[in-house]
């Protein structure tokens, strides 16, 4: 059971990325749907939310991407990342 | 034989209970969360009545591995004067496992294969950091939706995409170990439904993938328990340090 590997944390990283933009897209598409909804201001709700929701997940794997990058040049291990869920 | 290869998340009553018009009917999950429970406890039980020794027996230092380990998850994401949060991180990175193991084994229940479950979860650690985020910084906690050193003509723009991110973290912890659950289980299914409805000397084939898999889904198990207590410490550690 050796699970500070790089095997088993590069492997949890790719396991993360995927869903993070995913789901992030998809709750800027739910809000906007709920501010349609409930303000009546069909198409443009959705399509905010659809572009916000789309830039935060850009963001978020961004964020992660660069705490790696920060980790990998101090190259030691008491840094602690400082990306989005790292 | 036609055999859905979602068939076997479904859940049906199988004890019916009725409280005060409320229906609280157990079913195949709610024994498998028993029996996670129970073997988490009896794992650890087991260890402690046999007394902890100076010299680990095989148990212990499995134990022993896995706790300094979560230890060290909690003291490099939250720090190490936190350490009262470890003893949630511990029993959530256990239970979880177990339920994801347990799932493995044929006639069982994947309990993490249901999004209610993994959302509670997630919902519930969600609201833990929110609490925690308001209890420590009270007002200021509403900083941690500006990123620092962003310019003043962005602040529009950047708070929306901040509560999507901010929100986006239970749905994502959720969904993915739901889904990761989920896609294993059916891909057995669906390759165990060919083994039985090819030819033998045809089905042998999808026969060993699911072998294969299973050792695959194995390690699934273990690599979703561990993202899901890391993305925990890291969601308490960075309420509380506030970036």
């Amino acid at each position: 059971m050796n699970k500070g590997s790089g095997l088993q944390q590069g492997l949890g990283l790719a396991f993360r990325l995927g869903t993070e933009m995913v789901v992030t897209t998809m709750i800027g598409v739910l809000m906007g749907y709920a501010i349609d909804h409930f303000f009546n201001t069909r198409p443009w709700g959705i399509l905010a939310g659809v572009i916000f929701g789309g830039a935060a997940g850009c963001l978020r794997v961004y964020r992660t991407a660069m705490g790696l990058q920060v980790d990998e040049d101090k190259n030691n291990g008491d840094q602690t990342p400082n990306g989005e869920g790292l | 034989m036609k055999e859905n290869p979602l068939h076997h998340f479904e859940l049906h009553p199988l004890v019916h209970l009725n409280l005060m018009g409320i229906d609280i009917s157990l079913n195949k999950g709610i024994f498998i969360m028993w029996v996670g429970l129970a073997l988490v406890f009896g794992m650890f039980m087991l260890i402690r009545q046999k007394g902890v020794r100076l010299v680990p027996t095989k148990l212990q230092s499995v134990a022993e591995m896995a706790l300094l380990f979560l230890r060290g998850l909690v003291d490099e994401f939250i720090g190490k004067e936190e350490r009262k949060f470890f003893p949630f991180v511990a029993s959530l990175f256990f239970f979880i496992l177990s339920c994801n193991v347990i799932g493995l084994f044929p006639g069982s229940y994947t309990l993490t294969s249901q999004l209610v479950v993994t959302g509670t979860f997630a919902l519930f650690i969600f609201l833990m950091t929110l609490l925690i985020g308001f209890g420590r910084h009270g007002l200021r906690f509403f900083g941690i939706l500006l990123p620092a050193g962003i310019p003043k003509i962005l602040i529009p723009l950047m708070i929306p995409i901040e509560i999507i991110s901010m929100l986006a973290r239970p749905f994502s912890l959720a969904v993915r170990l739901f889904a990761n659950m989920t896609a294993g289980h059916t891909i057995l299914a669906v390759l165990f439904g060919m083994t039985l409805s090819l030819p033998w000397f045809i089905g042998v084939l999808p026969f060993g993938f699911t072998i294969a898999i299973n050792g695959l889904e194995l390690m699934v198990a273990f690599i979703q328990a561990y993202i899901f207590t890391t993305l925990t410490c890291f969601y308490i550690g960075d309420v509380i340090k506030m970036h």
